[in-house]
């Protein structure tokens, strides 16, 4: 639990931020009350608030749930290793509660100590105190939102949050390269029905990510062997 | 009873739970290809792209990257702050600052 303190101002001022951008946006109290409590997810519950609040169907919403929590496939594929040894029943609440921070202080000690013992109480320690800091900011936030007047514009808050989680992705090209195709295509095609712009622009994005990704390690490679050549 | 907001959760739920849990769950057999991999660490970027840029473009249903646009104005004020100081509260107040300053001058 410790080991998850330095995050702690960040979860505080995150979850302050998406309990005020839930209500602000038009949510019903009770129901951003529940989807805070059993979602579980900061970012997908902000960038989805702009479909929600837009009426899209369900399935879409769901889909752009899925597709911002990708990253987590990834973290658990790292993760797994880890877990192997843990019961069928103990491996999905780790999953379920793994959060971005959790996740790199977990594998920050993991390769420095090697399977060390309790490692499943340690991470869930450290998911569970972010958790609950999570939760209770959340809800304040979703409380004291109802007494914010709508015209201070606090709903702009959520998009400016997931402005600070998308801009360090950009620092890296293919990150940039993703998104620069992505956003002009979602916005030119915004009127299409069921958030097809959207999942245009996430295909074409990550179509692009990839080849300059690929294009990058491809001349790494070749850099390398020429250096190889020379030596 | 609101279905749709009720779907909405369970929805969101699954998302949640899928992504995190899955790989625990099937263990080591499964094994993502580099391809995939690479993919998969690129879609939240670009999700969060084309969720972001229109809500900061379009004004009133028609697009606007004009200065005269405060959501645009205090979006890149933001993320020049963000680069500045890599502060995530700093990025927000900023934004949210220069929001409220178009909404007096």
């Amino acid at each position: 639990m410790r080991a998850s303190l330095p995050a702690t101002p960040g979860v505080i001022a995150w979850g302050l931020v998406t309990g005020v951008a839930m209500v602000k946006s038009g949510l019903a109290v009770h129901w951003a009350i529940v989807i805070s409590l059993l979602v579980y997810a900061g970012s997908a519950q902000l960038a989805t608030l702009p479909l929600i609040v837009a009426g899209q169907p369900f399935w879409i919403i769901s889909l752009a749930a899925f597709v911002t929590n990708l990253r987590f496939v990834i973290y658990s594929a790292s993760l797994r290793r880890w877990f192997e040894a843990y019961s069928l029943r103990r491996r999905p609440v780790l999953g379920y509660f793994t959060g971005d921070f959790t996740f790199a202080m977990f594998m920050q000690r993991v390769t420095r100590e090697g399977e060390f013992a309790y490692r499943d109480a340690w991470f869930l320690g450290a998911c569970g105190w972010n958790w609950l800091v999570w939760q209770v900011t959340s809800i304040v936030g979703i409380l004291a939102a109802t007494a914010i007047p709508s015209e201070w514009g606090l709903q702009f808050a959520g998009t400016l949050a997931l402005l600070a989680l998308a801009v360090p992705l950009c620092l890296e090209w293919p990150g940039l390269a993703g998104a620069a195709v992505a956003a002009p295509i979602a916005v030119l095609a915004r009127g299409l029905p069921f958030g097809l712009g959207l999942f245009a622009g996430i295909v074409a994005g990550i179509a692009a990510a990839v080849a300059v990704d690929h294009a990058i390690t491809r001349r790494k490679a070749t850099v390398r062997q020429e250096g190889d050549e020379l030596s | 009873m609101n279905i749709n907001m009720l779907l909405v959760t369970v929805g969101m739920v699954l998302a949640t739970f899928v992504t995190r849990a899955a790989m625990l769950l099937v263990g080591q057999r499964f094994k993502l290809s580099p391809h995939l991999e690479a993919g998969l660490r690129f879609a939240p970027v670009c999700a969060l792209a084309v969720l972001i840029v229109p809500e900061v473009v379009v004004q009133e249903g028609a697009v606007n990257v004009s200065l005269t646009n405060p959501r645009l104005a205090a979006a890149l004020a933001a993320t020049a702050f963000l680069l500045w100081k890599r502060s995530m509260v700093g990025c927000i107040a900023v934004g949210l600052f220069v929001v409220t300053a178009f909404r007096f001058f």
